[in-house]
C-alpha cells in the first residue's frame, strides 16, 4: 500500500510528507520497491529496461547511463551483457541485480525490500547487505521484509513482526531478543507466531523416507 | 504513519528527458513485438525474427485483400461492406486475443504500478499500440480494396481518404468495445470472478466480430443485388461493418440519406464507446491492475469440478482409453488448462471461434443448405470439424508456464508419446466432440432430416488424423513453448496448410456425391485415413525427446 500498488481503504499516510492518497504520484517518485517476484520486462534487454525506468522517473537518458555503468561496477556485471541479452536470459541472480538496481536507480528516499536476497550469490548479498546498511546510515529509510531472519537481525535497527495481519513486536532487535530471552530473533518469531515443536515434526517426517 | 523527512537527492534531470507516455508506448509496442517473455534470445536476432515475423503476416494480410479484385467495378458500397466486414473479422480477432495480454498482465503490477505514472497513462500507451498495430493489420488487408475503390465507377481519389478515415475509426470502435467490456467486468465484478469474466467476454467479442463480418456480406449480397439501408433494411443499421461502409458511401460513393444515416451512427457509437472506455471507466483501470496481481483465495466450486472431471477419468468409456497413468495425467492438466487458465483460454477459445460459428453462418437455413447446392455447406462444415482439434493442440503447445514442461523431461519418460496422446484425448473429448454435436444439431434441426447427417462423414473420419498431426516427430508437446512463439507467421501457414487440405476432402466427397460414388469415397477415406493415422502414431511413439536447445 505505501508503494502506491494497493488503494487504500481506511485511514492516512505520508511518504516524505506526501499524502498517499492525493499525492501519489509524489510518494511514488520518492519510493523505490524491490518486489519478491522480481518481475521484469523479459524481452527487454537489462539496459533497455533500465533506461525505461529511468526515463520514466524523468531521468535523461546521459544521467541514466552514468548512474546504471555505477550500479553495473558495484554488482559486477558487464555492460555488453546487459545491453545484449533479453532479461528473459539472466540468471535469477542477475535478474534481481537488474531489479535492484531500477529500484535505486532515481536515488530515492525510501526504499521498499520484499525478500531481496533472493537469487543473489554469496558475494553479492554480503556487498548488497553493507550497500544497505550505508544507504541507512546516510538517512535513507529502508524497509526490509523478509523472513530469513538471521539477516534481519543483523541490518535492521528496528523490527517488526506481523502474524495473521496483527502487530506482535516492535523495537530494536537485540533489545526485544534480550526482552524475551530467546537467544535469536529466529527463536523469538517461531515462539510468537506459535510454530512449536518444528524440529520434532520434522525428525517424524524424515523418518518416513527410511526404506 | 509517516515515512522519512523530504527529500533533496532524488536525480534531477538536467534537460527534459522522453514523457512517460512515449516511454509507455515505445515499451508496449517493443513488448508485443518481442513477446513477454524471451528466455534465450539475444537482442541481435529478436529484431530481425521480429521484421521477418511482421513482414510475413503483412504480407499474408495483403496477399489474402486481393479478394477485393472480384468487386472491380462494383459500387462503392459494396466494395466497402465486403471490406469492413472481414476488417472487422480481422480487427476484432485481434484486438480480442491480443488487449487480455496487453492490458492485463498479472507480473506488470510489480514492474509499473509503484512508478510514477497515472493508470490512465497506461491504459493509452497500450491502447495507442492496440491501436497502431490494427491499422498495420487493416491497412495491408485494405491495400487491394484502395485501388478497386479508386477505380470503381462512384469512388474516385475521395475513397482514399473516406476509407482510410473509417479504417482509423473502425480499429478505434474495435479497440473501445474491448477495453470497455474489460472495465465494465472490473467495475462490475470481483477479482475472484474476473479472470473468467473477462476471458468469457474476450471470447464473445471475437464470436460477435466473425458473426457480424461474415453476417453482413451474406445479408446485403442476399438477393443477388446490394441491399442498403431502408426503412424495410433497417437491420443493416444492427450490424457495425455497416456503419463503416455507409461512411464510405456518404463521402466518397452515392452519399445517399441511408448512407449518411450508418456514418453517423459510426461517428456517434464509435465517439460513445471512446468516451465510455477511455474517460468515464478509464480510473477503474489501475483498481483492476491491482486486483489482478492481489492473491485470492477461490471459493468456487473449483474442488466440485475437480471431482467431476476425476468421476469422468473413471468411469466408462474413458477410464479405457486412459489406462496409461501418464495418459491420463496428460488429460487432466490438459483438461484443467482449458477450463481454468486465462492465457490459454485466451488463446484457444478465440482462435476456434471462427471455426466454430463460420459453419453455423454456412448452415443457417436460407443460406448454403444442401437442397440447394447439393450438399456443398454441409460438406464445406465437415471440414472445419475434422482441423478444430488440429488448431486446439497446436494453440495448446503454448503456455506462459511453459518452463514447467521441464517436469516431463525430468520425468521417466522415453518421449513425449503419452503426453500428447492424453492432450489429444482431452481436445477431443471436450472440444471436438461438443462441436461435432453443435454442428449435427443445427444440420438436423431445421428439417429434422438425418440423411444430410452423413455428409460430415468425411469430416469425421479425418478428424483422428488431424488430431494426430501435431504429435509428429515427437512435437506437439502440451504446454511446452512460450506464448509468444505462438504468433509465428509460419505457423498460421501450417493452419492455412490443412485448412485447404480439408476443404480438398470436402471438395472430393462433394464431387464423388455428384457422380454417385459418395459411398466409395468414404470406404476409400477410412482406408487412407487409417493408414496416415497409424503411421503417423508410429513416429510419435518412437519419438524421443528433442534437445532443449
Amino acid at each position: 500500500m505505501l508503494t502506491g500498488m494497493i488503494e487504500p481503504t481506511s485511514g492516512t499516510a505520508t511518504v516524505c510528507g506526501f499524502d498517499l492518497r492525493t499525492q501519489l504520484i509524489e510518494v511514488k517518485r520518492h519510493v523505490g520497491f524491490v518486489p519478491e517476484s522480481g518481475a521484469v520486462f523479459e524481452s527487454l534487454t537489462g539496459l533497455e529496461y533500465l533506461e525505461m525506468v529511468a526515463a520514466l522517473y524523468g531521468i535523461v537518458r546521459s544521467a541514466a547511463r552514468d548512474r546504471i555503468h555505477q550500479f553495473i561496477a558495484f554488482f559486477d556485471l558487464s555492460f555488453e551483457t546487459l545491453s545484449e541479452k533479453l532479461l528473459g536470459a539472466y540468471s535469477k541472480g542477475m535478474r534481481r541485480k537488474v531489479v535492484i538496481t531500477a529500484a535505486l536507480l532515481h536515488n530515492p528516499p525510501v526504499v521498499f525490500f520484499d525478500e531481496p536476497l533472493d537469487g543473489l550469490d554469496a558475494n553479492a548479498a554480503v556487498g548488497f547487505k553493507s550497500l544497505i546498511q550505508t544507504l541507512a546510515r546516510e538517512g535513507k529509510t529502508i524497509v526490509y521484509s523478509s523472513h530469513i531472519l538471521d539477516v534481519v537481525e543483523r541490518v535492521c535497527h528496528r523490527v517488526i513482526i506481523i502474524d495473521k495481519g496483527k502487530l506482535l513486536l516492535d523495537g530494536k532487535p537485540d533489545e526485544l531478543v534480550a526482552s524475551h530471552q530467546s537467544g535469536t530473533l529466529e527463536k523469538l518469531f517461531t515462539q510468537l507466531t506459535g510454530g512449536t515443536e518444528l524440529e520434532r515434526r520434522a525428525e517424524d517426517f524424515a523418518k518416513t523416507f527410511r526404506p | 504513519m509517516s515515512l522519512a523527512a523530504p527529500p533533496s537527492s532524488l536525480v534531477q534531470p538536467v534537460e527534459p528527458a522522453a514523457p512517460p507516455e512515449k516511454t509507455l508506448r515505445r515499451l508496449f509496442l517493443t513488448l508485443f513485438l518481442r513477446g513477454r517473455s524471451s528466455r534465450g534470445l539475444k537482442k541481435q536476432t529478436a529484431p530481425k525474427s521480429i521484421g521477418q515475423k511482421l513482414s510475413l503476416t503483412l504480407g499474408f494480410y495483403a496477399l489474402f485483400g486481393l479478394f477485393a479484385l472480384f468487386f472491380w467495378g462494383q459500387p462503392i458500397f459494396a466494395l466497402s461492406v465486403y471490406l469492413h466486414a472481414m476488417t472487422f473479422v480481422f480487427l476484432g480477432m485481434f484486438v480480442a486475443s491480443s488487449a487480455g495480454e496487453i492490458l492485463f498482465n498479472s507480473e506488470e503490477a510489480d514492474i509499473l504500478l509503484h512508478r510514477p505514472v497515472t493508470p490512465k497513462a497506461l491504459l493509452w500507451a497500450k491502447v495507442r499500440v492496440l491501436v497502431e498495430v490494427s491499422l498495420w493489420l487493416a491497412g495491408a488487408f485494405n491495400l487491394a480494396g484502395f485501388v478497386v475503390g479508386a477505380a470503381s465507377p462512384d469512388g474516385g481519389w475521395r475513397f482514399l481518404i473516406a476509407h482510410a478515415l473509417s479504417i482509423v475509426l473502425e480499429a478505434m470502435f474495435c479497440t473501445g468495445c474491448v477495453v470497455m467490456v474489460y472495465q465494465l467486468c472490473l467495475r462490475w465484478f470481483g477479482r475472484e470472478r474476473l479472470d473468467g469474466l473477462m476471458t468469457t467476454a474476450q471470447v464473445m467479442v471475437s464470436i460477435a466480430a466473425v458473426l457480424a463480418g461474415q453476417l453482413l456480406p451474406r445479408l446485403v449480397f442476399a438477393a443477388k443485388s446490394v441491399v442498403t439501408f431502408s426503412q424495410t433494411t433497417w437491420w443493416i443499421a444492427l450490424l457495425p461493418p455497416a456503419w463503416f461502409a455507409g461512411l464510405d458511401d456518404a463521402l466518397a460513393g452515392r452519399a445517399a440519406k441511408g448512407s449518411w444515416i450508418l456514418a453517423a451512427l459510426a461517428i456517434l457509437v464509435t465517439g460513445i464507446v471512446l468516451w465510455a472506455a477511455f474517460g468515464k471507466l478509464a480510473r477503474d483501470y489501475g483498481t483492476g491492475l491491482q486486483r489482478l496481481g492481489e492473491t485470492v483465495s477461490r471459493r468456487t466450486s473449483r474442488g466440485e469440478r475437480r471431482r467431476w472431471i476425476d468421476r469422468l477419468v473413471e468411469s466408462p468409456p474413458l477410464c479405457w482409453w486412459l489406462r496409461d497413468p501418464v495418459k491420463r495425467a496428460a488429460f487432466l492438466l490438459t483438461a484443467a488448462y482449458l477450463v481454468r487458465d486465462r492465457d490459454v483460454k485466451l488463446r484457444v477459445y478465440p482462435g476456434l471461434a471462427p471455426f466454430l460459428v463460420l459453419p453455423v453462418v454456412i448452415l443457417l437455413p436460407q443460406y448454403g443448405r444442401s437442397g440447394s447446392d447439393g450438399g456443398f455447406g454441409v460438406l464445406f462444415v465437415a471440414a472445419y470439424l475434422g482441423i478444430i482439434p488440429l488448431i486446439a493442440l497446436s494453440i495448446l503447445q503454448y503456455s506462459q508456464h511453459w518452463q514447467a514442461s521441464d517436469i516431463f523431461r525430468a520425468a521417466p519418460l522415453a518421449g513425449p508419446a503419452p503426453l500428447c496422446d492424453g492432450a489429444r484425448g482431452a481436445v477431443l473429448c471436450f472440444l471436438a466432440l461438443p462441436a461435432a454435436i453443435g454442428f449435427g444439431l443445427v444440420l438436423w434441426l431445421p428439417h429434422r432430416d438425418s440423411s444430410e447427417l452423413l455428409l460430415l462423414l468425411p469430416g469425421v473420419i479425418a478428424l483422428p488424423v488431424y488430431a494426430s498431426i501435431p504429435a509428429l516427430g515427437g512435437g506437439g508437446v502440451p504446454f511446452s513453448l512460450p506464448s509468444e512463439a505462438a504468433k509465428s507467421a509460419g505457423r498460421g501457414l501450417h493452419m492455412m496448410g490443412a485448412l485447404f487440405s480439408s476443404f480438398a476432402i470436402g471438395g472430393l466427397a462433394l464431387l464423388s456425391k455428384s457422380q454417385g460414388y459418395f459411398w466409395w469415397f468414404i470406404i476409400i477415406e477410412a482406408v487412407v485415413s487409417a493408414t496416415v493415422y497409424l503411421l503417423i502414431r508410429r513416429s510419435a511413439s518412437s519419438a524421443a525427446w528433442t534437445s532443449l536447445e
